[in-house]
């Protein structure tokens, strides 16, 4: 395996990592045990989240060397996925059933 | 593999094409089989479906999720997160090392990926039973439910996982196969039951 290439590779798997412990950081805030919904938790999580999945799609998944095509749909994917999550939250959180 | 200027690939047989930096940077191609990246995008928009499912249940009983959420080790979830990203890496690797026709480099990255999906798969049950020991089963609530659910999916991938890293080594094993389009479709399926764990930890470990 050429240099170029394994050092790209250690590059992103190191801010993979780095990026998880963020989330490790992240989900230990305000007391974990406090059970208290926390919107900007949540964006935070989910946001890191699909940074990651996009990074696996085009620097793992080798996207990045695709046709325009699948590396408009992964991230087509990706957009989508983020929106409808978020969404679900803050308008279930809105319209609670159990909210009265 | 498969060019965007529509060269055929050999489909069966030694497809031995290492790839220099120019063709890396300038030439659009499929990795691996595009049927496999018809079942990856399939396979992730079910998942969002459940996702979503998971977050309208969620956003209905904030407390109860929170409260149950509690009794998962967050730590746990990192360390499975960090096993699952590294067997990605080595999967990675052990394309760019078949590509250049260092095989007994990509043998050893696909045993190393194979080692860190068995860590992982290791994990989930010891984590599985904790939760049971401790009281929480499928049905003990709604948390719990979406919690084994999720999870159980994931692991019958990653069995399927195993299956296809066992067809790249028995393709790295020999000159007479040793096909870098198969090489690249196993890698795909592999990354895949990583990208999907990364929500999931997101889901059910971190968000509030």
């Amino acid at each position: 395996m050429s240099a170029g290439f394994g050092k790209r590779l250690l590059v992103v798997w190191l801010a993979l990592c780095a990026i998880t412990i963020v989330s490790l950081i992240v989900g230990s805030l305000e007391g974990r045990a406090a059970h208290v919904p926390n919107a900007a938790i949540t964006s935070s999580a989910i946001g890191i989240a699909l940074v990651k999945v996009r990074i696996i799609f085009r620097e793992f998944m080798e996207v990045r060397h695709a046709p325009v095509s699948l590396c408009r749909l992964t991230d087509a994917w990706v957009l989508l996925t983020a929106v409808s999550l978020l969404g679900v939250y803050f308008l279930g959180m809105a319209f609670r059933m159990d909210a009265g | 593999m498969m060019n965007a200027a529509g060269a055929g690939s050999p489909q069966h047989g030694v497809d031995v094409r290492p790839v220099s930096k120019h063709s890396e940077k300038s030439e659009a191609y499929v990795p691996g089989q595009p049927d496999m990246w018809a079942f990856v995008l399939f396979e992730s928009f079910l998942f969002t479906g459940y996702f979503l499912v998971y977050m309208v249940c969620r956003t209905q009983s904030p407390e109860l999720f929170l409260r149950s959420q509690a009794e998962l080790d967050l730590r746990i979830g990192t360390f499975n997160t960090l096993v699952l990203l590294t067997s990605s890496w080595t999967m990675a690797r052990c394309v760019k090392a078949a590509r250049e026709g260092s095989f007994p480099s990509a043998s050893t990255n696909a045993f190393l990926t194979m080692l860190f999906g068995f860590v992982f798969l290791v994990s989930k049950v010891s984590e599985w039973a904790q939760e049971i020991r401790k009281g929480f089963g499928f049905s003990s609530n709604e948390f719990f439910s979406f919690y084994y659910f999720l999870t159980a999916i994931h692991f019958l991938h990653l069995l399927i996982g195993f299956v296809v890293l066992g067809v790249v080594v028995h393709q790295l094993s020999s000159p007479a196969r040793r096909s870098q389009e198969l090489i690249e479709t196993g890698a795909t399926y592999w990354h895949t039951i990583d990208f999907l764990w990364v929500i999931i930890f997101s889901l059910l470990y971190v968000m509030r």
